[in-house]
This record gives structure tokens, sequence and C-alpha cells, in this order.
């Protein structure tokens, strides 16, 4: 709560320098790309810095982003979803099922409607799973780290049985082009939305929802109530907010983005395959903590967050150009969190000890 | 309350401009050709922590010092499970502008669209050790014949038993081509035995040895004493297999078929509680798949499908020089 009450101070400060205060997590994108640039430049391969590589970071950060939107909420909100990876990839389960049994070829009488159709069921498991967890955490009240640790398990463990333990593989004619196309990074034209823009279609999918979020967030009477029950859900309970409808809602609503990231994630592999999820829920939490999420709720950012999941996959492509084997991107990328977080938590005056000790 | 809005919306337009900047304003496309005198391979295998990735890895490096003015880009996802990070690494590659791909797909339909673009950009991609689906114009398939294999690891198995009795097939992983013309491969040959009987061929082992021995635990705890042989298609899941086995207290009783070779396994031959192994040669197809890209790059033409070999070694044959060379195939560091 403290973090958000501005002093007498920050009051009068210049707007301008108060936004730009803001932009923490970008600045950390720009030493990234910056450094990777040069070094690139020097020792690599020199293709680091180029449209190309932009488009393909884009594409495989909008894959984690997307999820991602959805745990800002909720880590704003004050909660966790460790389920997140794996009811992402029984959605694209439940897509890859639906594409391979339910539709017709793509070109044949009411191949429209049955591909509607099959949008429909992924993004009914994707609100199912997130009312799920909504609820129980609401009902029960049970920490949500509990509550959607067990539902990880539970949706792993459903997406197994629908796919009978295996992989589900859809009928490749059956997918319309614009799906198959979703993750494109080439550069032939026809294959983009628009044929002027060559920016990958999953890319404008996660800015078109990222800002629908934000507008969410500072905007509407939801959002501004997700914030207050994360700050300090006590409070927010006596100003008149409906704590646990607000709570459902909020883990519900998320539901809707891990759909749409399961969308893009079974267009990237073109199948369905439940236990890919696990441990795609830290990634995406990574980049919501990136982005300046705070864990104890009250805090965080859309922008920062896909700006997050920007960072960890500019950090993961640019290793790749400089032939850094993955053992060593692995412990990089850990170490950029941790080094992050800390940077973040000097601006609210932490560790303790060590503002005591300048002091 | 005005104000506060107007900064808000400032704040949102302006957040998502690096998303914007990043990846638009890219119609304009440079590729930076270099040096070309030497010539950029990227060799992708489907994992990178198994030794058979680093056979080929050896292979792949012979090739390229043999050729001269080669250089091999070795890079490949984590686990051999994560087609994600696969097709990432594909798009990397060709954003790095190499000459041309070498790829061991993890999946024989979630690599086509990766492949297609590859080839798009003009970078010709030579596929090995498991098959991809049809689509994109490959410049080359360079693999084990992992049908013939897994017929070898039938009759191998048929006459450890004595050609009667009830067998176990363990798979691998839905969607790997390879192994599973292995399995076709086997319950075909096998079923020329009419006194054989499968009594299972449809559990997966899974990615690693500790889900292969837990499916092997409980497929011994169900048919345990009337069981008489196993074939476990892939080296994980035949580590996993052989520790099972020897935990039941069935080993040497349990006759047992792996597929491609693992110290323990080497160990358990000697021992006698492993009774064959069907061996590929990686360091081979590590070593064709480049020379094959290499052919590709100078326009001479290859031939469409090109394989390796496929070997048995059995407890008598092992110390022979040929299986002693293909039981410890050479690996890069």
């Amino acid at each position: 709560m403290t973090e958000n009450q501005p002093s007498a101070d920050q009051r009068k400060a210049n707007p301008l320098l108060k936004f730009l205060g803001r932009l923490g997590p970008a600045y950390a994108l720009l030493v990234v790309v910056g450094l990777f640039s040069v070094l690139d430049h020097q020792f690599g391969s020199q293709s680091f810095f180029s449209a190309r590589n932009a488009r393909v970071i884009a594409n495989s950060a909008a894959l984690v982003a997307v999820p991602a939107m959805g745990m800002t909420m909720i880590i704003i909100a004050g909660g966790i979803d460790l389920s997140a990876g794996t009811a992402l990839t029984l959605c694209g389960t439940a897509l890859a099922l639906a594409f391979r049994d339910y539709t017709v070829p793509v070109g044949a009488e009411d191949a429209t409607y049955w591909v509607v159709c099959a949008l429909a069921v992924g993004l009914g498991v994707g609100i199912a799973c997130g009312l799920i967890n909504g609820l129980i955490i609401a009902l029960a009240e049970i920490v949500p780290f509990i509550v959607t640790l067990g539902t990880m398990t539970i949706f792993l463990g459903i997406g197994q049985v629908i796919a009978s333990e295996s992989t589900v593989y859809p009928e490749t004619e059956h997918l319309p082009d614009w799906m198959r196309y979703l993750c494109y990074t080439g550069s032939n034209s026809d294959r983009y939305w628009f044929d002027w823009l060559h920016v990958p279609s999953s890319a404008l999918i996660a800015i078109v929802l990222g800002i629908g979020v934000a507008m969410l967030m500072h905007f509407t009477v939801f959002g501004r109530n997700m914030v207050a029950i994360g700050s300090n859900p006590a409070t927010a309970r006596l100003c008149g907010i409906r704590v646990g409808m607000t709570t459902v809602a909020v883990y519900a609503f998320a539901g809707i983005f891990v759909a749409a990231g399961a969308l893009l994630y079974f267009a990237n592999v073109k199948n369905g395959n439940p236990s890919d999820g696990t441990g795609k829920e830290l990634e995406i939490i990574a980049a919501v903590v990136l982005g300046g999420g705070s864990l104890s709720g009250g805090r965080g950012s859309v922008f920062g967050t896909v700006v997050g999941a920007l960072i960890i996959k500019t950090i993961g492509s640019g290793c790749t150009m400089l032939s850094i084997p993955n053992t060593y991107t692995h412990i990089i990328i850990g170490v950029i969190i941790i080094i992050a977080v800390l940077i973040d938590g000097l601006r609210s005056g932490k560790p303790k000890w060590l503002f005591d000790r300048l002091r | 309350m005005k104000r506060m809005s107007l900064s808000a919306f400032c704040r949102l337009t302006l957040g998502l401009l690096p998303l914007l900047a990043f990846s638009a304003g890219c119609t304009s496309e440079k590729r930076t050709s270099g040096n070309t005198s030497v010539r950029k391979i990227a060799v992708i295998p489907k994992g990178t922590s198994h030794e058979f990735w680093k056979s080929v890895n050896f292979g792949a490096q012979k090739a390229a010092q043999e050729i001269g003015d080669v250089e091999i880009i070795w890079k490949g996802p984590v686990v051999e499970s994560d087609t994600g990070s696969q097709i990432e690494v594909v798009k990397d590659m060709i954003t790095r502008g190499v000459d041309g791909i070498v790829l061991a797909p993890n999946q024989k339909g979630g690599l086509v669209d990766a492949v297609e673009e590859s080839v798009g950009e003009g970078i010709p991609v030579v596929i090995f050790d498991s098959g991809l689906d049809e689509g994109p114009k490959i410049s080359g398939y360079v693999a084990t014949d992992n049908f013939k294999g897994g017929q070898m690891a039938a009759d191998a198995l048929a006459k450890a038993i004595g050609e009667s009795g009830n067998v176990v097939l363990l798979r691998y992983l839905a969607g790997s081509e390879s192994t599973e013309q292995r399995e076709n491969g086997f319950l075909e040959a096998i079923a020329m035995y009419p006194e054989i009987n499968v009594i299972s061929s449809d559990q997966y082992g899974g990615e690693n040895s500790t889900q292969a021995k837990e499916k092997v635990d409980q497929l011994l705890q169900l048919h345990g004493d009337a069981l008489e042989g196993i074939f476990a298609v892939c080296e994980p899941n035949a580590n996993g297999t052989l520790e099972a086995i020897k935990n039941a207290g069935l080993a040497g009783k349990v006759k047992f078929i792996a597929f491609d070779p693992s110290d323990a396994l080497i160990e358990g031959m000697r021992n006698g509680s492993v009774h064959g192994i069907v061996l590929q040669d990686p360091v081979e197809m590590g070593y064709q798949g480049v020379k094959t890209m290499i052919a590709a790059l100078n326009g001479n033409a290859t031939e469409e499908f090109q394989s390796t070999g496929e070997y048995l070694a059995t407890p008598e044959n092992m110390d022979e020089e040929t299986y002693q060379r293909l039981l410890k195939p050479q690996i890069v560091d």
C-alpha cells in the first residue's frame, strides 16, 4: 500500500519525470538490446539487430506475453496462478482435438462455422479453468498458491485424459490459413495480416489485447477494484468492494488470456501436448515480475509485462546469436531476473539494511 | 480526474510502443552476407542432453573438417519434447543467415511450417534421424532405416525367448517419427511368430528414464510372471526399463532388447540382463547430413533417402571392433 501512495514531493514532481520513472523495465530492455547488439556485432553473427530478428523475438515474446497479461491482473489483485501453464496446454489440447475430430476441411461448406465453434471451445475451456481457480480461492478461502498448485496438476491430468496420454495432431487441412501463419516470421508478405506491415500476427494480437487490458485496468471500476483488493483486501472490503466476487472475476477473466495464449501456442506447434505446459507458468510469472509486478499484490503493469516477455526472449535470442550454449542461457536469464527485481526494490527503499546504513 | 485519465492513456499508448517499434518497419529486408568463403551449416538435434546427439555432432564436425571452409553451428532444445523451443532455434538460425540447416525434427508435424519458412527464405534444409510430414521441399533425408531396425529387434527378441511367449513393446512419445517406425517394424515382424503374443503395445515410456521406469514398474506388476520379453524403442526408454527389470528381480529372466546403447545397457549385456541392442550410427548420420547439405549447396542432386545402417549387438558379438565402435561412438564435449 505504501508504495502506491505518492509522497508530497512526488506529487509536486514534474509529470514528465514521473512518467519516465515508470518506464523502468523499458530501460532494462534497451540495455539488453544495446548490449547484445554490440556484442553480436563484435563477436557474433551480425544478425541480432535486424528486422527479421525483431519479428522472431516479437513472435516468441507474444507467446509468453499474452497469457502473462492474465497473470498480471491476477498478481495485481494479490494472487498467483501456478496453473497457467498447464491450463494453457489443456486449452491447446482441446483446440487440437476440436480441429482433429469436429471440423471440416477448409473450403468445405460450413468450414468457418466449425472453426468458430472450435475457437469457442478453446475459449470456454480457458474461462472454465480460471473460474474453477477463482471459485475455490474465493469460496474455500485457501491461499491462491496452494489452490493453483493443485489445479496445475489437475489440468495436466485432464489434458492427458482427453489426449489419451499422448500428443493430439489436428488435421492440417482443417486449419484456416490465418491460423496456420499466426506465428509466421518469414519475408512472404501474403502471410501477414497486412502485407505492408511485416509484424507477426501473434504480436498484433498481443498488442491489441495489451491495450485492452491496460484500458480495463485504468478506466473501469473493475480494474481499480483489482488494484484495491491486491493492495489491501481488508481495506477494500471496508470500502464496499465485493472482494470474493472480484477475485472470481479476475481469475475467470485471466482465463480468456490463457485461451488466447493457447491459440498462439497451438498455431505455433500445430498440435496439443498437455505436458508441454509444465514450466510455462514460471516463464509467464517471470515476465510479470521482470515488468515490475509485485508478488505481494497491488503493483504491476501490462506494459511492464510485455517488456518483461521481450527481455526474456531477447536474452534467449541474443545468446543463440552469440552461440552461447543453452545451459548458460538459463543461468543468464535467472541472474537477470534477480538483478531486475533487486534494482526495482531499490526504488522503494529495499533492501532495508542497505538504506539504513547509507543514512 | 480528467488529468489523471489523460496521463493514464498516455502511459498505455506509449507503453505499448516498444512492442510496435520492436516489430514494425520490417518491410526492408537486409541480409548480411558476410564473407562467403566459410559456409555456415546449422545442425539442430532433437535435444542436446543425450549422448546420441553428441555423436551426431562429432560426425558433423568430422565432415566439416574434411570439406574445409565449413562452420558447424550446433544448437538445439534442451529436452526432446520441447517443440516450441526447436521451432525457435530454427527461426533463430534463419535469422543468423546460415547457408543451410540440418535438422532432426522433434515432431513430424510441428516443424513443417518452420522448415517451410526456412526454404522460403532460400535456406535449404536436410532432415536427419526422424522424418518430417509432407510439405516443404527438403534437400535430403538421412536416417537409420528405423522400420528395419524394429524388425531386427523383433527377430532378436523372438530368438531370445525361443519363439514363444508374451512380450511387451514400450513406445516412446507420440508423434516422433523415428520411434514410430521402429514400433511398427517391431509389431510387423513379431506378428510372423505365431507363438508370440504381444500383451502390451500401447504404453508410452515418455521422454526420460524416470518416466519409463515408472511405466515398466507398472507393466511388470501387471504381467510380471507371464512376461517373457520386452523391447524398448530408444535409449532413455531402455535405461528406465533396465532399472525396472533389475528392481523387480527379473534380470535375465525377462529377455530384454534395447535400441541405442548407453553405459548401463552395455554393462547389462555383459552381466546377462540385456539380450541385444539395436545400434544406429549417429556419427555417420551427422557426417552424411552435413555432406548431403554441402552437395545440395553445390547443386549436386542427392538421393531422397540415405540409410546410415542399423546393426544388432548381442552378448556374443559385442567385443568385435565394428560393434565396439557403435556401442561407444565418439562424442564432442
